[in-house]
């Protein structure tokens, strides 16, 4: 029973709306970020109970630690603290501290986000907290998962550019105006964090289903004019894992720490691979 | 020594260390110079292109692309800003190669850089520029580049060792050449040892020993660290570029010493002291727009002359020029604040300098080869190109031109060398051992270790250095040493144990700092990014030396040598007879 702790903290995922293909609006956060909190919390010596999932792939359960609350505080710098004072053992992953590398996910409070740039004030639930490893992913230690099945999505999807041109020529002209590349820079800045990957039902379902980022990726290449091959970009994500098994739920748009909007790249996907099939039958 | 480990053994051709810039370049290059079925192996301490500091590239990547900009144009800035210290041959290779580069980068890698609205490319001026020459994707262009460059590599047959981490180089018995490199698999704590032909060392710099840094945090500086126990050179060690705006938040977070970006100043941000008052033309006449080194010293001179323990930091003001424009135009900086607690459109955010990048490194010649057989070193681990200084821009252009270049090499060396080397197994041996030892001692407080530290290099060896705070800092410095091999590790689980690598990491950080206070004593003059209050003059030009530290065994023995003006000399230039200082208008 690897996962069990998983099944408790998809409480949230699973009263998500379904939602339409159409549906381009961002919907309502389910857990509120509570913004003036943030802002105004004074600086009072209290304590939280945090909630710390400790095991390995095989098992696992939560320990319960008692964390000195402070002014400026994210999850990464509780999961810190009990690190360095109260248990060496615990393991964890991070590195930039700043939302750019997108090595810290983890679920909190059954949610996934990125842990160093979440501030406590923000998710905590009474005066406790819950931080477990990010979901859909193998567990290595603690609050490490290992992001490899994520990554080779990445690949599968044909996530990465076939040259056409070389170091030797012109860098070709193209306009950030022009409507392709306005499209693909919406999608560009993606980290690759997984926490839409950790938030995705149908790849909790779907083991094989290739995920939010990956295929946002290949939204971004299919909209890319120094791609030339369009054809194969639509055909690595029309198979068995692609793209049209996305049930459009949107918990990879609603939780994207970038303000990123995969389900509308993934729906773009869809649209141009039945155009394509279209074609080809005719 | 009562621990017993098992050291795993398996071969490769070329081994890289590092997924930055340079580790990624010198992969693909060494998958397209080398000979058919070629292994290539690349190591990280973390997650391949994650970790590392080329993703939280902000500026851009300079390069001169015309519309009046030259390579040699370039080349002077370069040489200007590092304050005549840059191995020229060095700087010259960056800047023509660095055309090349952006071309591949965004032709073969997939890069899109920002573009005019005619479709050509984009370029900005940072400070000490005499064009526009940064080609950037907004201010984000790191996370472009890596990102491209990490989908390129995972796309390919290289073997990817992720959270290894690179604890000793081990060269032959006759210490000639490199054998391979000994690691710890991070995840189940075993030991590995990796023989190659060609080992690429790019594990990045970070200075992160200070109080106050920018770099991730997995960065320890265990590349150099590792390079000098084999008693290679190591040049420019005094040098340490502060970044004026690090966030203050308390000791207790990560989020502070992370950078405000240096637009924010660009645009019109003040700095104000705790009565509210600005400051910074006090220091020079160009305000909170000096460079990076005058800024820094200018907040670290105001906050030596403020007596309130309670009050650190000085603060940046933004909200004169309208919370809602500023919102607007520094959106990802405004956010981050946000999430972190702070408003910085409409309030103040607390700032202090706070340690970026590392100029010194290891000493290389501008094919990236060091006096090793067998070992190349690129991007923030090599020194010489940067000199005293680095501009913005030209961090992230070093990388990927050394990276590439190396990789260059390696494929093209490996063909002469037929055998892998056997390794000197007492050095083997003894790296291990170091590994071990904390497991044999009694746990202790190591994190107060590491704060002890970062408080030692920012008080004495720091914005601004004196003879006295120096040898009080190398004092601080080995008394630390001392605590840290009393102070042990549980061993208990060796499989992703980060206090187990809390202590290497600070034994690297121990080792770099010692050596970073000998050549700050020795440089008796202030120069780029090296100030010292009893000496501020900058000394001779024409006479510029550097410094270069070599450790054997317990000692550390610094020298000068002159710099080698083998392309310009001081009060010369290459451009043009008439060419215009700078190409740049003063910017509002």
């Amino acid at each position: 029973m690897p996962r069990e702790f998983v099944i408790s903290g998809l409480r949230l995922f699973w009263s998500t709306a379904i939602m339409n293909e159409g549906f381009s609006e961002a919907p309502q956060r389910l857990v509120e970020d509570k913004k003036d909190t943030i802002l105004s919390m004074t600086n009072e010596t209290t304590k939280m109970s945090v909630k710390v999932w400790r095991g390995d792939k095989s098992s696992g359960s939560y320990q319960t630690f008692e964390v000195p609350r402070q002014e400026n505080q994210t999850v990464l710098d509780v999961v810190t603290w009990i690190q360095q004072t109260q248990d060496p053992n615990l393991s964890y992953r991070f590195a930039c501290r700043v939302g750019m590398c997108g090595s810290c996910a983890m679920m909190v409070n059954g949610a996934p986000r990125w842990t160093c740039r979440t501030h406590v004030n923000k998710v905590l639930d009474g005066d406790t907290l819950e931080v477990a490893p990010l979901r859909n992913l193998p567990v290595i230690k603690d609050l490490v998962a290992d992001m490899d099945p994520f990554f080779d999505k990445w690949v599968d999807a044909g996530g990465h550019h076939a040259p056409s041109a070389s170091r030797y020529d012109d860098m070709p002209k193209i306009s950030s105006d022009e409507p392709e590349r306005a499209e693909a820079n919406k999608s560009i800045e993606c980290i690759n964090c997984a926490v839409c990957y950790a938030a995705c039902d149908t790849v909790a379902q779907n083991p094989d289903y290739l995920g939010p980022a990956a295929l946002q990726r290949a939204w971004t290449l299919l909209n890319d004019k120094k791609v030339d091959d369009h054809d194969a970009v639509l055909e690595k994500v029309s198979g068995k894992g692609g793209c049209h098994n996305c049930h459009s739920q949107g918990s990879c748009t609603l939780y994207c720490p970038n303000g990123l909007d995969p389900m509308r790249a993934i729906a773009g996907l869809k649209s141009a691979t039945i155009k394509r099939a279209l074609k080809r039958g005719g | 020594m009562t621990v017993k480990a098992h050291i795993k053994r398996h071969d490769t051709d070329i081994l890289i260390l590092g997924t930055g810039g340079a580790g990624l370049f010198g992969a693909l290059h060494a998958l397209q110079s080398a000979p058919m079925h070629t292994k290539v192996t690349i190591a990280v301490k973390g997650l391949i292109g994650k970790c590392g500091c080329t993703r939280m590239v902000q500026g851009g990547y300079n390069v001169a692309l015309g519309n009046g900009d030259t390579v040699e144009r370039h080349f002077m800035d370069t040489i200007n800003g590092g304050k005549w210290l840059p191995n020229q041959d060095m700087a010259w290779r960056l800047c023509t190669e660095a055309v090349t580069r952006i071309h591949e980068l965004e032709n073969e890698i997939g890069c899109y850089f920002d573009r005019n609205p005619d479709g050509t490319v984009h370029q900005k001026a940072f400070a000490g520029q005499t064009a526009d020459r940064t080609v950037h994707k907004g201010d984000l262009t790191g996370i472009e580049i890596i990102s491209r460059l990490m989908e390129q590599v995972l796309a390919r047959p290289v073997e990817k060792l992720q959270e290894h981490r690179a604890i000793g180089l081990i060269p032959t018995v006759d210490g000639s050449a490199l054998s391979g490199v000994l690691f710890i698999d991070m995840r189940s704590g075993e030991f590995h040892f990796v023989r190659a032909k060609a080992v690429l060392m790019a594990t990045g710099g970070g200075p992160t020993m200070y109080k106050y840094h920018t770099p991730s945090g997995d960065k320890t500086m265990d590349g150099l660290a590792m390079a000098m126990r084999l008693g290679l050179p190591v040049r420019d060690m005094e040098m340490v570029q502060f970044h004026p705006t690090g966030l203050l938040a308390g000791d207790h977070t990560r989020m502070t010493g992370t950078v405000l970006e240096e637009g924010l100043r660009g645009a019109g941000g003040h700095l104000v002291n705790h009565q509210g008052n600005r400051f910074m033309f006090d220091y020079s006449d160009r305000g909170e727009r000096a460079t990076r080194d005058v800024v820094s010293r200018g907040i670290y001179a105001e906050m030596r002359k403020n007596n309130d323990p309670s009050q650190v930091g000085m603060f940046i003001s933004m909200s004169h020029l309208g919370p809602d424009n500023v919102r607007k135009k520094f959106a990802g900086m405004v956010k981050r604040c946000e999430d972190s607690g702070f408003d910085l459109a409409a309030g103040q955010v607390e700032v202090v300098p706070t340690a970026h990048y590392f100029m010194g490194g290891v000493v290389v010649d501008a094919e990236t080869r060091t006096s090793l057989e067998g070992l190349y070193v690129a991007g923030e681990d090599a020194g010489g190109a940067h000199g005293s200084n680095r501009l913005g821009g030209n961090g992230v252009a070093n990388s990927t031109v050394f990276g590439g270049i190396a990789g260059d090499n390696m494929g093209l060396d490996i063909r002469k060398m037929r055998a892998l080397r056997d390794p000197d197994e007492t050095v083997l041996q003894a790296e291990l051992d170091r590994a071990l030892y904390p497991l044999s001692k009694p746990t202790g407080n190591l994190h107060q270790l590491r704060q002890n530290l970062q408080e030692a290099m920012w008080d004495d060896v720091g914005v601004m250095r004196t003879r006295a705070g120096l040898e009080r800092g190398l004092q601080r410095i080995a008394d630390i040493k001392a605590e840290l091999l009393e102070t042990g590790v549980n061993g208990d689980n060796l499989g992703f144990n980060m206090t187990w690598h809390d202590w290497m990491n600070l034994s690297s950080l121990l080792d770099v700092s010692d050596v970073i206070c000998r050549a700050a004593l020795s440089r008796e003059n202030s120069r780029g990014a090296h100030y010292r209050e009893d000496f501020p003059e900058p000394g001779s030009l024409e006479n510029s030396y550097f410094t270069v530290a070599r450790q054997d065994g317990d000692t550390v023995d610094v020298k000068h040598e002159n710099v080698e003006f083998t392309i310009v000399r001081p009060g010369e230039t290459i451009l043009p007879e008439g060419e215009p200082e700078t190409l740049v208008g003063e910017h509002a």
